[in-house]
């Protein structure tokens, strides 16, 4: 049942007292549907409706926090006095004043745009295309597997708080993607188009399944996938790297979004994914990369699964730098961490529904393109890598040492794309690589990718964000 | 967390409304609370009350899957049209016998404390506030949670199998900071964890050595790894190794070794629920009771762990491993139990000539090369350097790249003694592992944070 606002405003209204300083009460009502093929078969076709309560409230210095998925009216008034006790107990061991940065009311509805609903393309349609896109693929005799993926979600959300707030939002999303996979003796590879785990997502409808043209891609990554079983293997030793934008994403998302989450540099989140190198004071003085590198933070990008209307503490969607001209000028904040850097909330705090608790998101963090076409970034480039696609990705507690894998890489010989090389492996740590920018490709090989799949939090949440990025030289750079 | 009366009622709601000849069905109700700090302060404190249906129809042997947090009757009705029509448009599962109709008896374990199913969170925020307060005496400060929770797990299928279990789950990570260095400690039990004992041993963690910083050059040394290392490395093994879709898809080294000798006459590794002293648990989600299974065997490759339709795919024995019912994993191992040795962590460490031993691993990746486990990783939380058998200075945290085939192939030692360590996506089991020493572990780099403000984490 979806509550109305007076249910809500009722609920925030019995918190009252107390020392009650804040409370905010959400609705979500999750719907996702998976269809995936694999080897002429469907082998996944799921729907899921996922409906939750959340009350957060804060007395004193202590947090209190309950939810349910039973959404009934009945329900919201015992877990809004289930967060009384928790805060109470949280009191207890709450050792630290918190400071909430300050907010206007809005009362506000926002929603994502798509031409073609998603839920209504039938399922016929969204396996055909599938089959279509994979069934090519499959002949010879080294293609073990090949596969592809269709999601749809939807999230309808509604806030309200003692603020004065009350917002609904609702975004709808679409992802597609395709595999290959080729095994001969010992080698195993597997090459997808347009990225791995589901290929590539956009707050959009079916309209965009149909711009991925995933039928149009698929020979080309079989063909990769074939090529690598006996493509060299990548070297080792230190080379110029060209790294395209799907992968450069991923190293945006690494190596720039974690460490500048304020609750992160702040300790918040070491007990499961670790700290930030990138401390308060370090603001404003320390370079990060080269004069080239800027790195914002934009919740308001059209079509971008990283974007929305307000966070979860009903701070509107902002843009701002995180890295300026290379030096660290900002953080990912929100309304109870915001004030320990001296700043107000930059609007970034989500949560996966509203059976969990806010926390600082990424939202879409990009790298801005440069200036230079990327054919003139490879031909100006004597010896080196061009990688691309991730495969794999670890970086320390403090996102500072890291090493990728990539799907596929390419010799770079006189300014020249040269043979096709297996398992790529670059490493580093995080401000010497993008110290080493010196070439960003322009707005055409820019590009926002949607990655649903982003965890953090305890109990862990996955949460949708996104990266714009283009290509990008690094020099000298560690490989194997 | 529901009873079993209503529990059924909604089960047999959905089979109902399957309209299927075969369909079946999870009801999964957990009451949770978790408290998480940081700088010796509660900063997110939670209680969550969740149920969720899970209903799976066949039809002409092809499977749909929707699932719903929503229980009346037309809810219900449009979860099952949406199965049917799943179902209705996949293709039929290879050489399916059908779902689970033998009905066996269960094991008898034991599952629920009713202790820590009522414990209140004002109780376990005083616990938290006695190791906040120890640790200004100690010179420390902790980060972590500490979760307990309760759940009941009811399935029920067409063909008259009906399982109901209640559980509790209490697990904690406490990870203490001082001014060199942080120690870190770990429980998961069905009763309740003693959080300021973890907090006394992290707190010691973070203390050893602090005085004594080293560094070393990147290369093969043998290695001690506690067992949240080897559980965070396991926990990789399950995706890309262990799971009927991994051997399915051809990336599983278990294809072609399947009765060969591949890893370490000392490495035995069981998918365990029945042990009452690790995490039991007396049967998988589509209803077959759990047994016993041996992945690997004294280093012999035995079985993947598969749900019904791939054991009945691949032509495998049932393993009793199907944890989702239209999952893509195909089997999942979530009661990982590596056999102990007959060694203590003080002789592994005393064996030691040049060494390094390990606390945990962090941000651990085994997607490089599947077909050897080549992953990668760094470590935390507690890094030493042992020489001539002695624990003599701590090390930064060092990244790895490593086969773990190859490493479990060079087990040199393992202790008696083993733990249980949990993890944040398996609300069943975990995995249970002797401190293991392993020979020629190879690491390839280090966190340099020289030249960078110090954050609150070793360096």
């Amino acid at each position: 049942m979806k509550p109305t606002r007076a249910q809500l405003e009722d609920v925030l209204a019995s918190l009252d007292g107390s020392g009650l300083r804040y409370a905010d009460v959400r609705w979500t009502a999750t719907h996702e549907q998976h269809v995936r093929v694999r080897n002429g078969e469907v082998e996944t076709l799921a729907s899921t409706i996922d409906r939750a309560i959340g009350v957060r409230v804060l007395v004193g210095n202590g947090w209190g926090f309950a939810a349910n998925s039973d959404t009934s009216e009945e329900s919201l008034r015992k877990t809004a006095k289930r967060a009384l006790e928790v805060a109470a107990a949280s009191n207890i061991a709450s050792t630290q004043r918190v400071t909430l940065s300050d907010i206007e009311p809005y009362v506000a509805t926002w929603s994502s745009t798509y031409e073609i609903d998603p839920w209504s393309i039938p399922l016929e349609k969204k396996i055909e295309h599938l089959l279509q896109s994979t069934e090519p693929m499959r002949g010879d005799a080294r293609i073990h597997q090949v596969s592809g993926d269709i999601s749809c979600y939807r999230q309808e959300k509604i806030f309200a708080s003692t603020v004065g707030s009350f917002i609904e939002q609702t975004t709808t999303e679409m992802g597609g993607g395709v595999e290959a996979v080729a095994i001969e003796g010992d080698e195993f590879q597997r090459r997808t188009y347009p990225n791995p785990f589901g290929g590539d997502y956009q707050a959009a409808g079916w309209e965009f399944i149909e711009q991925l043209n995933l039928p149009g891609k698929a020979l080309e990554i079989r063909d990769e996938a074939l090529a690598l079983l006996t493509a060299p293997k990548a070297p080792s030793g230190r080379f110029d790297l060209i790294v395209g934008s799907a992968q450069l994403a991923l190293q945006v998302h690494e190596s720039c979004g974690h460490p500048t989450e304020l609750d992160r540099a702040m300790g918040l989140e070491i007990s499961l994914a670790g700290g930030s190198f990138l401390q308060p004071s370090m603001l404003g003085n320390f370079r990060y990369g080269s004069d080239l590198v800027n790195i914002v933070g934009d919740a308001t990008i059209p079509g971008s699964i990283g974007s929305f209307g307000f966070d979860d503490d009903g701070v509107p969607a902002q843009r701002f730098h995180l890295i300026e001209k290379g030096m660290f000028v900002g953080y990912l904040t929100g309304r109870d961490t915001a004030p320990t850097i001296g700043r107000t909330s930059n609007g970034t705090v989500r949560a996966e529904t509203a059976a969990r608790i806010p926390i600082i998101r990424m939202t879409n963090i990009n790298l801005e393109p440069g200036t230079t076409p990327l054919a003139d970034i490879i031909a100006d480039t004597k010896r080196g890598i061009f990688v691309e696609t991730n495969k794999s990705w670890s970086i320390d507690d403090l996102r500072l040492n890291f090493q990728f894998g990539c799907e596929v890489a390419w010799e770079i010989e006189n300014g020249r794309l040269g043979r096709l090389l297996r398992n790529p492996l670059y490493t580093g740590t995080t401000p010497d690589f993008w110290r080493s920018c010196d070439a960003v490709a322009d707005r055409a090989s820019w590009r926002i990718w949607g990655l649903p799949n982003c965890g953090k939090g305890d109990p862990m949440q996955t949460m949708r964000v996104a990266h714009g990025a283009p290509a990008a030289r690094f020099r000298d750079v560690e490989m194997g | 967390m529901r009873t079993e009366h209503d529990s059924f009622d909604i089960l047999d709601q959905a089979l109902n409304a399957a309209g299927t000849a075969e369909a079946d069905a999870v009801f999964i109700s957990t009451d949770q609370n978790i408290s998480r700090f940081a700088n010796s302060n509660v900063h997110q404190n939670m209680s969550e009350i969740s149920a969720e249906l899970s209903l799976r129809v066949i039809v002409d042997n092809a499977m749909g899957v929707a699932s719903t947090t929503v229980f009346d009757g037309a809810e219900i009705e449009r979860t099952a049209a949406l199965a049917r029509e799943a179902a209705r448009h996949a293709d039929p599962l290879p050489n399916f016998s059908g779902l689970y109709r033998a009905n066996e008896p269960l094991p008898s374990v034991r599952t629920f404390d009713e202790a820590t199913a009522n414990i209140a969170p004002a109780e376990k925020a005083r616990a938290l506030r006695t190791m906040f307060d120890r640790g200004v005496a100690s010179g420390v400060h902790f980060a972590g949670v500490y979760g307990t929770g309760a759940s009941s797990v009811a399935v029920a299928n067409t063909h008259g199998v009906r399982r109901y279990c209640t559980l509790t789950a209490s697990d904690a990570t406490v990870i203490a900071i001082g001014a060199n260095g942080s120690g870190y400690a770990t429980a998961v039990d069905r009763s309740n964890v003693d959080v300021t004992a973890l907090g006394e041993e992290a707190a010691f963690k973070a203390a050893l050595r602090a005085d004594v910083i080293e560094d070393i050059a990147p290369g093969a040394y043998d290695v001690i790894l506690e067992p949240p290392a080897t559980a965070e490395v396991l926990e990789w093994m399950g995706m890309i190794a262990f799971s009927g879709s991994a051997y399915e898809d051809g990336s599983s080294f278990f294809v072609g070794n399947i009765g060969n000798q591949i890893l370490g006459a000392n490495f035995t590794l069981t998918d365990d629920a029945l042990d009452d002293a690790f995490l039991p648990f007396p049967f998988d989600i589509e209803g077959l009771p759990k047994r016993r299974v041996a992945i690997i065997e004294r280093g012999i490759v035995r079985t993947p762990v598969v749900d019904k339709a791939y054991a009945d795919r691949l032509g495998f024995a049932p393993t009793a491993n199907g944890w989702s019912l239209g999952g893509s994993d195909h089997g999942s191992a979530l009661h990982l139990s590596i056999e102990g040795g007959d060694a203590t962590r003080e002789e592994l460490i005393r064996s030691t000539k040049h060494g390094i031993w390990i606390t945990r691993f962090n941000y651990v990746n085994g997607l490089l090369e599947p077909r050897t486990a080549l992953m990668t990783g760094t470590t935390r939380d507690g890094t030493f350097l042992i020489r001539d058998g002695e624990v003599v200075a701590r090390l930064p945290n060092l990244r790895w790249t490593q086969s773990i085939v190859e490493a479990f192939s060079r087990i040199e030692g393992l202790t008696r003694e083993r733990r249980r360590v949990g993890t944040w996506y398996n609300h069943f089991g975990g995995t249970i592992a002797p401190v293991m020493k392993i020979a020629g572990w190879n690491f390839t780099g280090k966190q340099q944070t020289a030249g960078m403000a110090q954050s609150s984490l070793e360096g």
